[in-house]
């Protein structure tokens, strides 16, 4: 490992930044949340409830971060990668039993239940899986590419089936959470890209989770109905319940225009807007700040993604570049599917926008995410690494494969 | 590192294209979004003006008969409000003022918004309201109150459900009743609760409307139809209609049709013909009321006068068709009569002579009795025309006299005892009061005015005509012809000492399938008469009509109810015999 230095003071700061923008709009906002949930469910939220849940987010997310960061060696969490993926796949198959069984410590909102309930504090593993799956892929995939077995059916395939599948058929099938399946297989292919795996199998492996991805929504009618609002605000179709919700992000982020209405004029905050705190925060923004404070937004995400890969690229120590890319791609995930559905570049997905939307768990994991990143941001070297890079490796292999072949 | 240069890639290509994607969205399309969110975001809200109450008189006191009280819409988001919880305690408290399917409006995809209970009072709106069910909204309205019940109903109407007023005073001074509605525009958050957001938010006050103040006596119009009930209730007739009106002033003081209706009740009407007032709406034949007004023409033109005298018969022949007098005594037929004995034994034969008369030639009718008598009818009674008072009226028919029809002649002769003609109670009232007044035609009224701060101001635009259509001699005479009419009642006591009362009867054939039903099964009586001190003008004319389908009601019924009637209204208005 190389020697310790300065950490990446980029991401750093692009973080405190995103989190600090992400309590101003929820301190602008929460007040017309509140009045819209008091009037449409009788609920007794007070004016300032929502924007003193996101500061108790943003406090624990930063103590999260702060820990990754400089508390907890990432050496110290890799040993504790195995029991770290089962422990959050128990907790998901566990939230799974007793939603069935109908336990009251399971929370469960418009049909799928996804949180644990305890108390006043509700907590989703989901998160936890992402943050686990991340952990040991980076560690799993260092092991095999000592060991030379990436792209190995029995060494390789096998357990990544196993892992990757219960991940996603808890999530994905048992919480129905579309949005969380999109970013733990944006995780998967980013580290298996940068892990090295064969592009034919790479390209196969794109081509069943295509498929697999298409069927069910063909075969789901409420994820054919999202696909079909999708296209009918995409062709100027007519209006419907379906469609309601892009279009009103779409008005959200179209009223905004060049400057934005400023802070506290948002009027589609008011309830025109389902979810504008969570999941549509953007587009409240996008009305609140316009096209100038979105463009700084999406611009100050780009920086902070591109500076993870610079640290990947100067990461040597496989293990740690592999986390880095994984922490990479669950972000841009998030962020670019959260933000092509606002803008209907793709159909809703419910998917938080990180660091910004109203949520503590999916703030919390993330930030400690990136604050392993800024830990390891400590250890790179100066030199990228061009030599010792996969398409040579990927050569060698090629030539292993080629042998096999031979034999068989 | 190739691989990573591909992440790279994605994530400047994957925010390149919402970049893009944001720029077409907030720059380019900015302007129709504006518009697009301008149309969801934009609350128009009415500010409902509080609509004038309705006045009749109390002696010289106005007192008022049609009052306002908040009223509620209920309001719901089938989307979200549960549905039984709204149904049931809809149907607890406020039954009568559904006006939704449930399992129908619930089963509309995408219905969002939907008035279940209108005109819900605010006692029952409170009860609702404290059910505290989630997505139910009230809106405030107006609310029409006629603490008189049936009384005037016909000459008030109502408020239908849409703030319209329907018939009667409410349906025709509706505009100056209503006021005008302001206007709230506003920028609204989901609920419809206006936001201080929008630059462009509007508010215009309502104005309320005004109160109108009738003529109407409440006391009198409630013991007119206590009489008239009696009427229907002892005889054949299934309706009855009347109007007291002040001949010297053309205000009516009394009008009333029965069967009435409740109009803070309307829906319960069963038959809608109970919502129309029958002295301004309906033209009918009078029948021989009529002949006053030929009578008055013949004389008022000297071509006769009372005492002038024609030989009268059974019945005279008109272009071929023979018209009979109703009368057939012995010592009536072929003889020598005047033509107040005509107008007293209410020969068809002597009306038809002065329509002779009229004409300049005693044998015959001629086209100039014909055009003398139309110019009479049309330009000076105004029969057949909307006399101008402030209510819904109907036209009428009156020949024209060169209408190229066979037997013009003989529809002519049928006019002068108000048959093969047309006319509305409210016409024929007004037309006699001149008759009776000194000969003055006056615009009929039934409302006073607008009342502000105690004050009553006459209508605008309500145009009032005087016009001395026949000279004061005419109307004398026709005055003692009409008291003359009724001298046997005078001894028999009905007619009290110290008042003159005059009167003419009318029994119409009524037109069946085309035809005049000769059977005589089938009669409209009408009795329209006066009332003064002696030797006095006339203070009061009254003018009754009663009916019923398929039944036979003579004038001397309607006689009978005008008795009552007259004696009525003496005690009730007070009018003082002469010498008093």
């Amino acid at each position: 490992m190389n020697r310790k230095h300065k950490s990446d003071l980029v991401i750093l700061f692009t973080t405190l930044g995103l989190m600090a923008l992400g309590l101003i709009v929820i301190y602008a906002i929460g007040p017309m949340r509140a009045n819209v949930l008091n009037n449409t469910y009788g609920t007794n939220y007070g004016a300032n409830d929502f924007f003193l849940g996101q500061l108790r987010s943003v406090v624990l997310a930063l103590i999260a971060f702060f820990v990754a960061f400089k508390v907890i060696p990432y050496k110290y969490i890799q040993k504790f990668a195995k029991p770290l993926i089962i422990f959050a796949l128990v907790l998901s198959g566990l939230l799974w039993v007793m939603s069935m069984a109908g336990s009251s410590l399971v929370k469960c909102e418009l049909g799928e239940c996804r949180w644990f309930q305890l108390g006043s504090v509700s907590f989703q593993p989901a998160e936890v899986l992402k943050l686990a799956l991340v952990v040991y892929l980076a560690d799993f995939l260092a092991r095999k590419r000592e060991e030379g077995k990436i792209g190995d059916f029995k060494e390789f395939w096998l357990p990544v089936i196993i892992v990757c599948g219960l991940s996603l058929g808890l999530v994905v099938v048992a919480q129905g959470d579309l949005g969380t399946g999109v970013a733990l297989i944006a995780i998967i292919f980013g580290m298996f890209l940068i892990a090295g795996v064969p592009s034919w199998q790479y390209l196969l492996m794109l081509a069943i989770v295509v498929t697999v991805a298409v069927g069910s929504v063909a075969m789901s009618s409420h994820r054919m109905e999202r696909v079909d609002a999708w296209v009918a605000t995409l062709t100027g179709g007519e209006s419907s319940d379906s469609t309601y919700h892009i279009e009103n992000a779409m008005l959200a982020i179209g009223t905004g225009g060049f400057a934005g209405v400023g802070i506290g004029n948002s009027v589609q905050a008011t309830g025109y807007l389902p979810e504008s705190i969570n999941d549509s925060v953007f587009a409240i923004m996008g009305e609140t700040f316009g096209f100038v404070g979105l463009f700084l937004v999406i611009g100050v995400f780009c920086i902070m993604l591109l500076r993870m890969l610079k640290v990947a690229n100067y990461t040597k120590d496989e293990t740690n570049r592999f986390l880095v890319i994984g922490v990479f791609s669950w972000t841009l995930a998030q962020v670019i599917v959260n933000i092509m559905a606002m803008t209907s570049l793709v159909p809703v997905t419910g998917i938080t926008l990180p660091l910004l939307s109203y949520g503590g768990t999916s703030m919390l994991f993330i930030a400690f995410g990136i604050g392993l990143v800024c830990q390891l941001s400590c250890y790179t070297s100066r030199e990228g690494i061009k030599h010792e890079n996969i398409s040579s490796r990927g050569r060698q292999r090629g030539s292993h494969y080629s042998s096999r072949r031979r034999h068989s | 590192m190739q691989r990573i240069r591909i992440l790279k890639y994605i994530t400047l290509g994957a925010f390149l294209i919402i970049a893009v994607r944001l720029f077409f969205i907030q720059i380019i399309e900015h302007d129709a979004w504006v518009a697009k969110a301008n149309e969801q975001h934009t609350m128009l809200e009415t500010i409902t003006a509080k609509r004038g109450e309705i006045y009749m008189m109390d002696g010289s006191e106005p007192v008022a008969v049609v009052l306002n009280q908040a009223v509620y819409q209920i309001i719901i988001d089938p989307a979200v409000t549960p549905k039984d919880d709204i149904k049931n305690t809809l149907e607890k408290y406020a039954k009568d003022y559904i006006t939704a399917d449930f399992d129908e409006i619930y089963a509309i995809e995408g219905l969002r918004y939907y008035i279940v209970a209108k005109n819900v009072p605010y006692s029952i709106a409170t009860e609702i309201a404290k059910q505290g069910i989630a997505n139910v909204w009230m809106k405030e309205g107006n609310g029409r109150v006629y603490p008189e019940g049936e009384v005037g109903s016909t000459v008030l109407g109502f408020v239908n459900s849409d703030g319209l007023g329907q018939y009667g005073i409410e349906g025709s001074l509706n505009n100056i009743l209503k006021g005008e509605d302001g206007l709230l525009k506003s920028i609204s958050d989901v609920n419809n609760v206006a936001l201080s957001i929008g630059k462009d938010n509007v508010k215009i006050e309502a104005e309320d409307g005004q109160d109108v103040v009738l003529s109407i006596d409440r006391g009198l119009e409630r013991g007119v139809e206590e009489v008239l009930a009696g009427a229907i209730n002892d005889t054949a007739a299934t309706n009855a209609a009347a109007l007291v009106m002040n001949p010297n002033t053309g205000e009516v003081v009394a009008m009333t049709s029965l069967p009435g209706y409740n109009p803070g009740d309307y829906g319960k009407v069963k038959d809608a013909s109970a919502y129309i007032n029958q002295v301004t709406e309906i033209a009918y034949e009078p029948a021989s009321i009529f002949k006053n007004f030929i009578f008055s023409a013949a004389i008022n033109e000297g071509k006769m006068t009372a005492d002038t005298t024609y030989f009268n018969t059974p019945f005279t022949e008109v272009d071929g068709n023979q018209i009979w007098n109703a009368e057939q005594r012995a010592i009536l037929n072929n003889q020598n009569l005047t033509m107040r004995d005509a107008l007293y034994w209410s020969l068809n034969v002597g009306s038809i002579q002065a329509l002779k008369f009229l004409g300049d030639n005693p044998d015959e009718i001629t086209a100039t009795g014909r055009e003398r008598m139309y110019d009479y009818y049309t330009n000076k009674f105004r029969l057949g025309h909307a006399t101008g008072i402030e209510l819904i009226e109907a036209e009428g028919f009156i020949w024209d006299p060169h209408a190229e029809i066979y037997g013009l002649n003989a529809a002519y002769a049928n006019m002068t005892f108000g048959q093969n003609l047309s006319a509305t109670m409210i016409q024929t009232a007004t037309a006699f009061s001149a008759v009776v007044n000194g000969g003055v035609w006056r615009t009929p009224s039934v409302v006073k005015g607008t009342l502000k701060d105690g004050t009553i101001t006459p209508l605008e635009n309500h145009e009032k005509i005087e016009d001395q259509i026949l000279s004061t001699e005419t109307s004398a005479t026709m005055r003692s012809l009409l008291i003359n009419n009724r001298s046997y009642k005078a001894r028999a006591g009905i007619d009290r000492a110290g008042y003159d009362v005059g009167g003419k009867s009318g029994t119409a054939q009524v037109v069946v399938n085309g035809a005049y039903d000769d059977s005589m099964s089938n009669l409209v009586g009408s009795y329209i008469g006066f009332v003064a001190p002696s030797g006095s003008m006339p203070e009061y004319v009254i003018m009754v009509k009663m009916w019923g389908e398929g039944q036979a009601l003579s004038g001397g019924e309607a006689q009978s109810l005008f008795d009552t009637l007259s004696n009525y209204v003496i005690d009730y208005l007070k009018i003082k015999p002469s010498g008093v």
